[in-house]
Parts: structure tokens; sequence; C-alpha cells
């Protein structure tokens, strides 16, 4: 006999009615994540004065966006935000991939070592991090450096994704590597020229996770760094003055900070799943 | 061309697992072995510690009369197919083949002759463009092999290439292999849980367990003279039926049993006179009817039509036995009492205590 999946909930009630409620569930659903995007829109378009008539006013503007691009400030922010993700990418993807490769092909006391290591600071709560940091890059002559900001993304990348990384590799078969061994590869050929080509679905996933974070990240940006590095994060915030807030400049600045994020997750989306599903 | 020679070769996984024990094996030149055994007797072990991807614990491993035992895999010139094929996924079966001669820095040239001869051999050539995922499990063996071929090694090592395929196209590739050896003679040791396929295709077989070499033989002489009752069950299939039995003046009994025992095998049991011993009959030497003085009677409790055959299990006092080769169109229904026979020469003997054959009568 077949197994035939039993609805419980709703199973009286007829297809279309099911239909339909399914339907506006995914619609609730949607509303709940897309509309404070909607609200920030809407807020990025509308004058000063009609901010707080979002809902109501009938008038709409660029300006805003034509404002804070006049703002030096913010042009730089995007740019060291933007320089800062991919270069934290780059030097985190070279150290996880790795140490992932490390951690899923070799026992030993090194690898559980390089284990336990990274297993401590990832339970260590994100937040308590960031004070020590400062007196760290204080003392170091990091602060408000890009050294500074990109030393401890990379440092929380290694130790987030590096687990991701080991997954990926327990996935892939490793007789294709003792094959290549065998085939005339030496150990780190085997690694580059088998296995981490077989890993690139799982690379650019996580390429993608470690760009989007730093690119959103907040609290690290906030503590470690002064006027001289400025990134788009904080730069958003400073719209809270004590003259007041500026809800429609923060509002346009966080439009254009969320575009590269979109796009990113909209092309690297197919990359992401296939990756994390590897 | 190369011999293989392994000398009192051990492998230990930390202090507490003894994988591999003092294993001696001497492999001809173009010799084709077949090492079986069950899961966990250290045959996939020893069969990498001979391609070097797992390192010796003691002992001395030679391939062609040169000395192995620290050299990478790369450098030994042996070549593996892999029970999960490992092929390259992200290359196309071209590459996957070419990857060991360009790694060689052989001319692309001489890379494209060998490829060709190889697909030649293996039927390959529509496959070339392809990507492995895009194969049958049958196919990508194919191209398994093929990259062995095409690299000439000293020796090709099979670590239980088969067991990932279905029935019908093991034993196609069984022969296909055979093949292939009679075509490229070449050293290859065979690693196999399946009895069938060590039989089939090696010259020498060579049973292990619990990390030791239990026997090594033709086919034929481990099946008709197992140096213990492990191989004596291990071997054939169905497996071989053991009995305790007592042993009398020519002869051996049991509660529902009586049978004579000839010479030789009946001088070499008078050391166990009185004594039990273990009886190992195989199911397809037993025949109905009746042979003076080798006869005895058991109840049939299931049969099992084959359409060549009928498989038997019957009851003989508390033991339970299996009887092969019975014709398909005897009439036998189970609860029936049959007289079964063992024609001479077809009597096992094993010492109940260490389990090592007596002798073959």
């Amino acid at each position: 006999m077949a197994m035939v999946r039993q609805p419980m909930l709703f199973a009286n009630l007829p297809l279309g009615v099911r239909r339909l409620l399914f339907g506006l569930a995914i619609v609730g659903i949607c509303f709940l994540f897309a509309f404070p995007v909607l609200w920030l829109i809407l807020t990025s378009l509308r004058p000063e004065s009609g901010v707080y008539y979002v809902h109501r006013g009938t008038e709409f503007t660029l300006g805003n966006f034509a404002e804070v691009f006049q703002d030096e400030r913010v042009v730089e922010a995007f740019a060291n935000s933007a320089v800062i993700a991919t270069l934290a990418t780059f030097f985190s993807l070279l150290v996880t991939v790795s140490s992932g490769y490390m951690l899923s092909r070799f026992k030993g006391p090194v690898s559980s070592t390089w284990f336990g290591t990274i297993y401590i600071f990832r339970c260590v709560p994100y937040i308590s991090w960031v004070i020590p940091l400062y007196f760290v890059a204080q003392s170091w002559g990091l602060y408000d450096t890009y050294v500074g900001l990109l030393l401890p993304h990379i440092a929380v990348h290694i130790c987030f994704f590096s687990w991701l990384m080991k997954g990926f590799f327990d996935g892939i078969d490793p007789s294709m590597e003792h094959a290549a061994l065998i085939d005339g590869c030496t150990r780190w050929g085997a690694f580059l020229r088998v296995a981490l080509p077989s890993a690139i679905p799982a690379i650019a996933a996580l390429g993608v996770l470690c760009w989007l974070f730093t690119w959103n990240e907040f609290l690290f940006a906030l503590i470690l760094t002064g006027n001289r590095v400025p990134v788009i994060t904080v730069v958003m915030a400073q719209f809270v003055t004590e003259m007041g807030l500026r809800w429609n400049l923060m509002a346009a600045t966080a439009v254009m900070a969320l575009v590269p994020a979109f796009l990113l997750a909209l092309f690297g989306q197919k990359y992401v799943i296939r990756g994390l599903r590897l | 061309m190369a011999a293989i020679s392994l000398a009192k070769v051990n492998k230990h996984y930390g202090s507490l697992h003894h994988a591999v024990k003092d294993v001696d094996l001497e492999i001809a030149d173009k010799e084709f072995v077949a090492l079986v055994g069950p899961s966990g007797c250290g045959k996939s072990t020893t069969l990498r510690m001979i391609a070097g991807l797992e390192d010796i614990s003691s002992g001395e491993i030679r391939i062609g009369g040169k000395v192995v035992n620290n050299l990478a895999p790369r450098d030994r010139d042996v070549a593996m197919v892999f029970q999960n094929y490992a092929l390259y996924q992200h290359m196309s079966v071209y590459d996957n083949l070419a990857f060991g001669l360009r790694n060689k820095k052989v001319p692309e040239r001489d890379i494209k002759a060998a490829i060709d001869r190889a697909a030649e051999i293996l039927g390959l050539h529509e496959l070339l463009k392809r990507r492995p995922r895009q194969l049958s499990g049958g196919q990508q063996q194919r191209v398994a092999l093929g990259r062995c071929l095409v690299r000439n090694p000293l020796v090709f090592l099979f670590d239980e290439p088969l067991s990932n395929l279905d029935a019908k196209l093991r034993a196609q590739m069984r022969v296909e292999i055979k093949r292939l050896h009679a075509q490229v003679p070449t050293t290859s040791v065979f690693v196999t849980h399946d009895q069938v396929e060590a039989m089939t295709l090696g010259d020498r077989v060579v049973v292990m367990r619990d990390g030791r070499v239990q026997q090594v033989g033709t086919p034929l002489t481990v099946y008709a003279r197992p140096v213990n009752r492990f191989v004596a069950g291990f071997i054939g299939a169905p497996a071989m039926n053991f009995v305790e039995v007592t042993v009398g003046e020519g002869k051996v009994s049991a509660p529902d049993l009586d049978l004579a025992v000839s010479e030789p095998s009946g001088a070499a049991l008078q050391r166990y006179r009185g004594r039990k011993v273990v009886l190992g009959m195989r199911p397809e030497h037993l025949v109905l009817g009746e042979i003076a003085g080798r006869s005895f009677e058991a109840a049939v409790e299931v049969v099992e039509q084959l359409g060549s055959e009928i498989l038997l299990e019957a009851r003989l006092g508390a033991t339970r036995i299996t009887v092969a080769r019975v014709p398909a169109e005897a009439s036998v229904a189970s609860g029936d009492r049959l007289r079964l026979s063992v024609p001479p020469g077809r009597l096992h003997f094993f010492d109940p205590e260490t389990d090592e054959a007596i002798a073959g009568s």
C-alpha cells in the first residue's frame, strides 16, 4: 500500500478553501518579512517633513538619496565597507577552506587542538569579544584602522565558518583524493586539484555569507572604528544626532546599503542553497 | 611488471586496534590475487598499505623488488580502483583518464594515444566528453578501470570495485575484469567480501580473518582442502554444513548418523578416537539416495525451488543442514524424511578446539 500523507488540520475543508488558506498564510509570512523593508523604502522616498506620515503622504522625492551622496562620509563609508567586506571574505576563505579541510580529513593532536580552540571561541557570546578587542586594538595601535577591523572579522569568520566548511568536506568522498594521490599528486596537490574544485559551490556559498556578514556587521564596527575609517552601518546610525533624527536620510542610506546585499543574495542564492546542501 | 612481497606486515590503529597481523604474502608477476574475508578482516587495510594510503606499522612491502614502505603513493607506480569509483567529479571522462599521465608530464599526443587504446578496450569512446555524474554505475566503473589502464602501472589494486553494482552488472563486470587481465596481464590484487568474485577472478585466493591470513591457494585448493573451519565455511555457497560427531573404529557417528570413513583420513582421525570432532559436508556434495555405509536420514523443513535445482533445509538430529543440487523435478515436500549420502572423498574433519582441519577423506 502506498503511503499517503494525511493532512491533519483542515482535512475536512474543501480543496479550494485549503489552497486559499495556504496562499493567505504565505502572503502573510512574506508580508511580515517584507513590511519593514517596504516601510524603509517608502520612508527613503519622503521629504523630511513627511517621514511621520509615511502611510498617507502623497509627496515623493529622490532628494534624500542626492543629499546623502553629497555627504563625503557616506560615500567613503560605502567604499570602506565594500573593501573591508571583500578583504575579510578573501582572507577568511583562505584560512577557513584549509582549516575546514584539515578538520574533516586529519585526525590527531593538531587537528583536535584547533577544533577545541575554535569551539571555545565560538561558544563565547559574540558581544563579549568586543570590549577586550577594543583594548587590544588600542594598545597595538590598530584602533580605527582597516586592519583593526579586518582582523577581528577574519577571526570570527574562521571560528564560525570552519565548521560549515568541515561539513562540506565531510560530504565529499575522500577516495577521490586517494585516487589523486595514487595518480601522482602530493597531499597538497590532491587538496588543490581535486578536493577544492569539488567544493567550489560550498566555497561560493561561504563567500556570500562572509561578505554579507561583514557588510551588515555593526557592533565591531561601532566599537573598533572612529572617524578615520567610517563604515556604512555606523554612518547610518549617526543620522541620530543631538539636532534630532534624520529618518529620511537614514532610510535612504539604508536602502542603498541594501542594494549590494540584495544583489549578492539574488545571484549568490543558487550557490548558497546548493552549497549548504552539499 | 612486478612481483609484490609482503613480509610480517602489521597495522596498528592506536594501541587497541590491531587491524593486520603478521601478513606474509608473495604475489608473482602478472598474477591475479584475490583477498577475501568478512568485513573488518583487514583485507582493505592490507591493500591500502600496498597502495601507500596507509602507513605500515611494522614489516616490509616490496613492489618489483623495491622496498616501498616509505614511498608516497605517487612514487609506487600502482593504480587503484575504488568501491565508489572515485572519479574526479569536476572533470570530463577524458580528463579523468588523462589526469595521471598529465601528472607525469607525458606529452598530450601520447596521452591521447593511451586513452584511445583504453577506450577501445573498455568501450568508452562515446563517454569521453561526459562528466562522471552523467554516467551509470557500470560506466563509471569502466572509466575507473580505464584510468588505471592508461597509466600502464606495475600493479593494479582493486578495492571492492563491484560491490556498488547490481547483481547482473556485477557478473558482467567480473567477466570484463577477467578479460582485461587476460588482455593486459598485470600484477593485480583484488579485495572483495564476495567469495564468488574471489574464486572466479583469482589465480590464487587469500582468505583473511581478524587481520590474519588463513589460507592462500588456488580457488580449487581453498575449496577442496580448506585448512580450517572458517575457510571451509566461508568459501562455497551455500555454506558448508557442520555436524559434531564422535570418532569410532573406521567411522564417525552422531545420534542420527553413522558414516564410514575411508583411508587416508581414517588414519589421521585415529588420534581422535573416542573424542568429538566437527564433520563438514558441503551442501552440493550431499546426494539423494543410499550409498552403503555413507548414508543418513534427515527431515526436510524448507524446500526452495530455484528452477535449476532445489535447495533443502533439513534437520539432522539437533543440527540444521542445507542440501543443494537436488534435481528440480524431484518431489520433495517439507516434513519428508530423506536418505542422504556423501560420496567418498567429500568429508572434512576439524578439530573442535583449534578448528584446524584434520584431514579430508
